[in-house]
């Protein structure tokens, strides 16, 4: 798990706010990122999947960022997002030329795994009653979200069995 | 009374020839003479034959003049090992060590009868006086004071400034061998007396040679970065700016090879500051590539070639000018690099000051060819006003232009676009060698390229208007054309003035911009002219081939050219000329007028 | 979880070193998240990107200076460190890192590496290291392992790699590190604290190649093998140590810092201002430097 320097055990609840607050916003970037990636290297369906879940990761930020703004409306942060790389948000490398949204979707069901994990591994240590309260609901809101994802996942037809790599163009050398 | 004398002298290393020659024209400029002294070495580091010829006028020197007024010999197997580079002839005076053994009228010289010839016991004499052998080149140069009335007293205040910190006993053996060689001289005098006319003013005069001149132009210019390997002959820009550079607030970076040197200067450069670096043909070649990328980078760079002969190796100490193609086509895609080459150690003050200009003006890499005998002769010269020279800095952006708006490719109508550099907020730009659009973006496209193409063109048309890098001499309706450039345009000069002489009516060009052709000035040199030669010291003639290539030439105009390390004579030059107008004259033309 | 919160709030964000340019990189290479680690530790260090200059050469790594907003140069093949010295010599004020391939940096650049070690510019040198020519489409590298078969060795390379670690250590860098974006924290951690060193830094990145690299060099074999040098109790100021565990390269992937000199040597770049400082008073003004010449 991509994350340094928190004490979880110290974690106070406008921290946790802000931690989670990140996280969605981290996990929104990336699938922004992947987005991209599948536009410039003309994988649209993946690109559609991933802008679709840059989206609902934004959503979610959206309402963790008012419900800290109503709670905590003065504070300053005082968390950063520095060390926070892929608790939510897919591993930089998850993304592939040509992917599937097959493929695509079950990087996304991995990262609400992942996340799921996160805050079920951070409450073994979290002594704030707010803050437990906090990560036991987004914990549970990872269940939600992964039953989402194979919701989708179950409507899409099984990828066929050939690889794209047997009828695409040789990559282009460059420089 | 004699107003200019061609002395040379050859030796081995250890007899200190050339050094006799550094303090004898460092003496005679503080006399008021015009003077120029070349040298010569052997392929030895340290104890090879060495010679040098230091001409003196009471006028402008502008070579290092033909067949020698004075050869001196301290033995004549280093003598004839410089062959042509020492011609001696029937008004030659000829001074040898006596020990040498060979009578004066078996010298090794034939077919030749000099003027005058003196055995002279040199080292005897150095031996007697300074009670060391060693102080042989004091004593010749104690002759040279008692014959030809010059250096003399001159010569001791060097010495005496030179050797200040060495203590009186080593000054007073050079005092008493010099006093030697004079009595010598007044006890033997020549039949013919060759005592130079003094000059009919003394006024200061710099001393240097076209390296370290470079050198300080660059520092003039406000050069604050040089980049460079050592390579001969070119080595001593780096050393003097190694000397010098710091206390204006830059730096040398002697580099582990020609590509970092250059590849130094491009960064130095791309961080804002005005930067150098110097080769000669085989660095040139290794510095090419950056040259593109500092092409297409649109950044500021002046390189200096001082060529030598080629090929690969080639001769590293010898002069030629076959660079030019280098100099102007080295470079893969479409470049247009502007070359200028100046034609003594005086211009290459101004031709530095102008590459520094032009570069930064044009935000492009600028080629210096300098030769090896600019670069390595040691010419008087009249002070430089340095007021009257402008100085140029690149085009930065107005703060109005800074911001996330900002394209450091602008498309302008110049084709110039304002350049910021690291440090500057909201200048931000990604430079590159790849092609990019007007933000510096990577692209790939066609249309972008030709336009960028287009635009880096557009930017250095200005230049072939450049009316002033052109020098024209003789009369400008002459049917007779010379055009040479570099250190022969001195030949040429001198050319000029005996043809003058001869009543042949002939006109000179020298151009210093080589590349791009000046398409104007060249057609409007060139009409009405019949005949002609472009001299060059290269095998192929290479000024005369780009010309052929841009503009239409008169079909009397030809290519005079050898390769390296065979000096041009002015009067070979004009009997060539008046061949050629001959020839036109046998083939129907018109025949060019001969007064 | 070691350090304590509250972290200290960075006045510069990731995002204030993101350019608008969209990577040419394949989904999935490992300069995505080398990329991400460099915006994190740049905002860190806390310079504005005008302030930063970042030279590299070219390959596919070598395109990461435009998609940071930082003063960028992507110029020619191998020779990004004699443009970097030259910048930050030239303008020492200047943040200067430099990025390129293993070929860029230890092939074609190679004879430029041991000399920018030796004279310790204070600069930070970043080598994305994947063993295979990528955008040339999957030649044999000086990394690549004996025995690969790449479309230039189709039948297995005959060469020993080059070891980039034992390479700098033995020129005497005073910083010395090895990351992957297998853990992007530590890479972090990892170039702010060789952006920092006040001397020439060298960071050596195992960042797979999607494309053409071999599957157990991409990142979830990496983070089976990995192994942390702090885990190991390394000492960091040790440099035969470093010596010793830099030989495995190739073998093992140890992350973390090799060795860091804990009593930096001059930088280049500080003496060159201290010798313009010494000699400028000395200086004829400009104007008269001809005077140098004149005979008197």
């Amino acid at each position: 798990m991509a994350t340094r320097g928190i004490d979880f055990a110290r974690l106070s609840l406008k921290d946790a706010l802000d931690l989670a607050i990140f996280i969605e916003e981290e996990a929104k970037e990336r699938y922004e990122d992947f987005a991209s990636q599948m536009e410039t290297h003309h994988t649209p369906d993946s690109a559609r999947f991933y802008k679709f879940m840059a989206g609902n990761e934004e959503k979610h930020r959206a309402e963790l960022a008012e419900r800290r703004g109503k709670l905590f409306p003065k504070d300053p942060v005082t968390v950063s997002r520095q060390m926070l790389f892929d608790v939510e948000a897919p591993d930089t490398d998850e993304a592939r030329t040509f992917m599937t949204p097959r493929q695509a979707l079950t990087v996304a069901l991995r990262c609400e795994e992942k996340a799921w994990a996160f805050f079920d591994g951070a409450l073994k240590v979290i002594k704030d009653a707010g803050v437990k309260e906090l990560f036991t609901e987004l914990r549970q809101e990872e269940v939600e979200h992964q039953d989402l994802v194979k919701a989708e996942l179950a409507k899409l037809p099984a990828d066929d069995r050939f690889k794209t790599e047997d009828f695409e163009d040789e990559p282009v050398s460059h420089d | 009374m004699t107003t200019d004398l061609v002395i040379g002298m050859a030796g081995s290393g250890g007899d200190g020839i050339v050094s006799a020659g550094e303090s004898l024209i460092a003496a005679v400029a503080t006399e008021g003479y015009h003077a120029m002294m070349t040298k010569s070495f052997g392929s030895q580091i340290r104890g090879g034959e060495s010679s040098c010829r230091v001409r003196l006028s009471t006028e402008p020197v502008l070579n290092p003049g033909g067949t020698l007024d004075v050869a001196i010999a301290l033995n004549w197997e280093d003598f004839l090992k410089f062959g042509g580079e020492l011609p001696v002839g029937g008004n030659t005076i000829v001074i040898y060590e006596s020990k040498t053994g060979v009578a004066p009228d078996k010298l090794p010289l034939p077919g030749v009868t000099p003027a005058e010839v003196f055995p002279v016991p040199i080292a005897d004499m150095a031996k007697e006086s300074a009670k060391t052998d060693k102080a042989k080149n004091t004593v010749i140069l104690g002759l040279i004071a008692g014959w030809f009335g010059i250096g003399g007293d001159g010569v001791m205040k060097g010495l005496r400034k030179k050797l200040a910190k060495k203590g009186p006993e080593l000054l007073e053996a050079n005092e008493r061998a010099l006093a030697a060689g004079r009595k010598y001289a007044q006890d033997h005098p020549l039949k013919t007396p060759r005592v130079m006319e003094r000059p009919k003013t003394v006024s200061p005069k710099l001393l240097t040679d076209g390296n370290d001149m470079c050198g300080a132009a660059a520092i003039f210019s406000g050069c604050q970065f040089f980049g460079g390997y050592p390579i001969t002959p070119s080595t001593e820009i780096m050393q003097f700016l190694s000397r010098e550079i710091w206390k204006y607030g830059g730096s040398v970076l002697q580099a582990e090879d020609e590509i970092a040197g250059i590849g130094a200067a491009v960064g130095a450069s791309f961080a804002g500051k005005k930067a150098m670096t110097a080769t000669s043909g085989p660095g040139m070649s290794l510095k090419t590539e950056m040259l593109g990328l500092a092409t297409i980078a649109e950044l500021p760079l002046v390189l200096v070639n001082v060529q030598r002969g080629g090929p690969s190796t080639g001769l590293p100490t010898k002069t030629e000018q076959a660079d030019l193609y280098q100099a102007a086509f080295s470079a893969h895609g479409d470049v247009l690099r502007p070359v200028l080459a100046p034609t003594c150690v005086a211009d290459t003050f101004e031709i530095t000051v102008e590459a520094f200009n032009m570069a930064e003006m044009y935000q492009t890499p600028v080629v210096i060819l300098s030769d090896q005998e600019i670069s390595q002769r040691k010419e008087t010269c009249d002070p430089i006003d340095t007021s009257k020279f402008r100085l140029v800095d690149r085009l930065r952006p107005a703060n109005s232009e800074l911001g996330t708006h900002y394209a450091r490719y602008r498309f302008t109508e110049s084709g110039i676009s304002p350049i910021s550099e690291p440090g500057m907020p909201g200048g931000n730009y990604l430079a590159a060698g790849i092609e990019h659009n007007e933000k510096g973006a990577p692209i790939s496209g066609g249309i972008m390229h030709a336009k960028m193409n287009e635009k880096r063109f557009r930017k250095l048309n200005p230049i072939r208007t450049r009316r002033d890098l052109f020098q024209t001499y003789g009369d400008p309706n002459a049917p007779l054309a010379l055009i040479a450039w570099g250190s022969v345009a001195g030949v040429a000069r001198e050319a000029l003035r005996v043809a003058e002489r001869k009543g042949v009516k002939v006109k000179l060009l020298v151009p210093r911009l080589l590349y791009p052709i000046a398409e104007e000035f060249f057609n409007d040199f060139l009409s009405g002219v019949q005949a002609g030669l472009v001299v060059e010291q290269s095998h192929q003639g290479q000024l005369y081939h780009i010309m052929k290539m841009v503009l239409d030439l008169p079909k009397g105009l030809k290519s005079y050219a050898r390769s390296g390390a065979n000096p041009f004579q002015p009067a070979e030059i004009v009997r060539r000329l008046r061949e050629q107008a001959q020839a036109m004259h046998q083939s129907g033309d018109s025949m060019p007028q001969e007064e | 979880m070691t350090l304590a919160m509250p972290a200290p709030v960075p006045t510069l964000q990731a995002k204030d070193f993101r350019s608008d340019l969209k990577p040419i990189w394949c989904p999935g290479c490992g300069d995505f998240g080398v990329v991400q680690a460099v915006y994190r530790a740049l905002a860190a260090v806390g310079r504005p990107p005008h302030e930063i200059a970042f030279i590299s050469g070219i390959g596919c790594s070598s395109r990461i200076p435009g998609y940071t907003t930082a003063y960028g140069f992507n110029s020619v093949h191998g020779r990004a460190l004699p443009i970097a010295q030259g910048i930050k010599i030239a303008h020492p004020e200047l943040l200067v890192l430099v990025a390129g391939g293993d070929g860029d940096g230890f092939s074609i650049g190679g004879g430029h590496v041991a000399h920018a070690v030796r004279r310790n510019i204070d600069l930070t040198y970043i080598v994305m290291d994947n063993q295979i020519y990528g955008l040339t489409k999957g030649q044999l590298s000086p990394t690549s392992p004996r025995g690969l078969k790449t479309v230039t060795s189709m039948y297995g390379s005959l060469e020993e790699p080059l070891n980039p670690l034992m390479y700098v250590l033995s020129y005497g860098a005073p910083f010395v590190a090895q990351g992957t974006p297998a853990d992007l924290p530590g890479l972090t951690a990892m170039l702010e604290e060789a952006i920092r060193y006040p001397g020439f830094s060298f960071v050596n990145i195992q960042s797979p190649c999607v494309t053409y690299g071999e599957e157990s060099g991409q990142i979830k074999a990496q983070k089976e093998k990995m192994k942390a040098l702090a885990d190991m109790k390394h000492d960091p100021t040790d440099r035969i140590k470093a010596l010793s565990l830099a030989q495995d390269y190739g073998r093992e992937l140890y992350t973390g810092v090799f060795f860091r000199d804990p009593n930096p040597p001059p930088t280049y770049d500080a003496l060159v201002k201290a010798r313009q400082a010494e000699l400028s008073a000395n200086a004829l003004p400009r104007q008269n430097i001809l005077d140098l010449f004149l005979q008197k």
